[in-house]
């Protein structure tokens, strides 16, 4: 019985991990990917952060959450609906797995293009801009963790029963652009109203970019382990919605 | 075990819209079933919920032994699925849609390659292994889309509408696949608009219409119907009224039909029909504009199957008309 239920879980990786590598090869080089995921953060960030007085450090710090929120939350409004499109989500569907996995392989697809675009911002950064990393392991474990709690985010967007990526990028962007203006991205958490911070510790965003405090700059407002665990918690939270959305989307025909 | 399938009341509502209605039928183990009916009869979405896409909003389903709404995983290793557009992917090549579709079913490490060559040799498609899919032609797809589906060599093979749009000899090869993977044991639910293909391939024929089976017979007792359907075309000059009650008195003639500037005379035998009327336009100095002989069409068949006069609805595919909760339609056909 063990035995059987060990060789399921060990099946339902080795298909998660088919799902990755399978929309890793397909979907990167897409135009919607390109815009929404790679250009988008780097455009966020020259647009609110040039000829601002800041430390290398500290733009460091803001381009990383800018690209482990943007990148890893463009992934799944983009590719599922673009895939119930073509008929070729079905797949996934109807084979032998269970919706967990496909979710946790399409939640992993968009982590690792956050993380790909974050260590490129860090790269640039170092190389380029001469920063310092104060916590490389907290540097590491909040890219990780914000990477597949934004991913998870937009997965909800994603299974929105619908076939046309048209209808969930609009919502899905208003949202992304909503947190980066109330999470202390391009206004520090200590600079605001106290009714203005109260709402920003709703945002999962604003916790990652405290996270990157700490781990570039060496100083946030909150406990880094308090950060971790939000996005811990929220990442698995972000992931109950697109659950009930397939179910109904399986009642809806989609 | 002798039934691949089971379905019992199944019943699909899209919102009010009713598009499967109460229909119960089984398949036999290592049967051709071909599901017939025209466009937005109820097929797509009987297949759907067969396949675990759909949700039912009533209704039972047992597939080789496991009932779907509570065992679905060993149906799903079991089942394989072509659906009506290729669901291929583009940007991979032919041996990495092959490759990916044989880890997310987890066949075997050491026999995805052997299993993967071996199936594009069969359909036609090795030479082409590494060209991405996206330069494949319609027929290419289908083929490469029909060999995704069995790499994990399912008992159970369900295919939507496998040959329309392709070329005669693409459809025909992929007839001969599929009459080949029967032969090795797979059992086939064939859903398909084409007489013609379900009378060459299936052992049995349901057919739905309005969300309801008609009937569900071998396709040669289902013929015995076709065959008084069977129709001889002819356009006149002058044209007139007069000609439909001559022509209907013809020896074999059971209805006339005025369709445009044409006469459609329904009829067992075209061939015993065709000189009678030739001799009608030479006796009454006509000039024969046009003479055909036509088959059974499906909606003749579902007409004369649900006691219609053939005729009273135009020939060709037409669309069905969306019932809604509620309203019971107007077929009288039973299960």
């Amino acid at each position: 019985m063990r035995g059987r239920w060990l060789q399921r879980l060990q099946d339902e990786l080795a298909q998660a991990w088919a799902v990755l590598v399978k929309d890793l090869k397909t979907q990167y080089l897409r135009p919607g990917m390109i815009m929404f995921a790679f250009l988008m953060p780097f455009f966020m960030f020259f647009s609110f952060s040039v000829r601002r007085e800041m430390a290398a450090a500290q733009g460091v710090a803001r381009l990383l959450a800018l690209t482990t929120m943007f990148t890893a939350s463009a992934a799944g409004p983009f590719i599922i609906p673009l895939e119930r499109r073509l008929g070729t989500y079905d797949r996934f569907l109807a084979a032998p797995m269970s919706l967990l996995t496909l979710l946790l392989g399409k939640t992993s697809v968009g982590a690792l293009f956050g993380i790909g675009v974050s260590l490129f911002s860090l790269t640039v950064g170092v190389v380029a801009f001469g920063a310092t990393i104060a916590q490389p392991w907290l540097l590491a474990a909040g890219v990780i963790l914000g990477s597949f709690s934004f991913s998870a985010l937009g997965l909800i967007f994603g299974s929105i029963p619908t076939r046309n990526p048209g209808d969930v990028q609009m919502p899905s962007t208003l949202l992304r652009w909503a947190l980066l203006f109330i999470s202390g991205v391009f206004i520090p958490l200590s600079e605001m109203s106290p009714a203005a911070r109260a709402v920003a510790y709703l945002s999962p965003l604003t916790y990652a970019q405290d996270l990157m405090n700490h781990a570039v700059v060496g100083m946030g407002l909150l406990s880094p382990w308090l950060d971790l665990l939000v996005l811990l918690a929220s990442g698995i939270l972000f992931m109950v919605p697109p659950v009930w959305m397939h179910r109904r989307g399986r009642v809806l025909g989609y | 075990m002798d039934n691949a399938i089971e379905v019992e009341n199944l019943t699909k509502y899209y919102g009010d819209l009713l598009a499967v209605d109460h229909i119960s039928f089984e398949v036999r183990q290592g049967e051709v079933f071909g599901f017939l009916g025209p466009n937005g009869a109820g097929k797509t979405t009987t297949q759907r919920m067969l396949t675990t896409l759909l949700e039912p909003t009533e209704g039972r389903i047992v597939i080789n032994g496991h009932d779907l709404a509570h065992d679905a995983y060993p149906v799903k290793q079991q089942m394989g699925l072509v659906p009506e557009e290729s669901n291929v992917y583009t940007e991979l090549s032919a041996w990495d849609n092959l490759l990916f579709t044989a880890q997310l079913y987890r066949v075997p490490r050491g026999g995805r390659a052997k299993q993967a060559q071996q199936l594009l040799e069969t359909f036609g498609l090795w030479e082409k292994r590494d060209v991405k899919v996206e330069n494949f032609s319609k027929g290419m797809r289908r083929r490469l889309s029909i060999a995704m589906a069995i790499i994990h060599r399912p008992t159970l093979l369900f295919l939507d509408e496998p040959t329309p749009g392709l070329d005669v000899q693409s459809a025909r090869v992929i007839r001969d696949l599929i009459r080949q993977l029967n032969a090795e044991g797979t059992t086939i639910f064939l859903t398909t608009h084409q007489i013609e293909e379900a009378n060459q391939l299936c052992d049995r024929v349901a057919i739905i219409h309005h969300g309801r089976i008609a009937a569900i017979d071998t396709p040669e007792r289902l013929k015995a119907a076709f065959r008084k359907v069977q129709s001889v075309e002819v356009a006149l000059e002058p044209d007139g009224q007069a000609h439909g009650e001559v022509l209907k008195t013809l020896p074999g003639v059971t209805t006339s039909v005025k369709m445009g500037d044409k006469w459609r005379l329904y009829t067992e035998d075209p061939s015993a029909l065709l000189p009678q009327v030739m001799d009608y336009a030479r006796a009454n100095g006509l000039k024969v504009i046009s003479l055909s002989t036509f088959g059974p069409s499906l909606e003749d068949v579902f007409l004369e199957l649900t006691g219609q006069q053939v005729g009273t609805v135009r020939h060709g595919m037409q669309e069905e008309k969306p019932r809604r909760r509620g309203i019971k339609g107007q077929m009288g056909g039973g299960q």
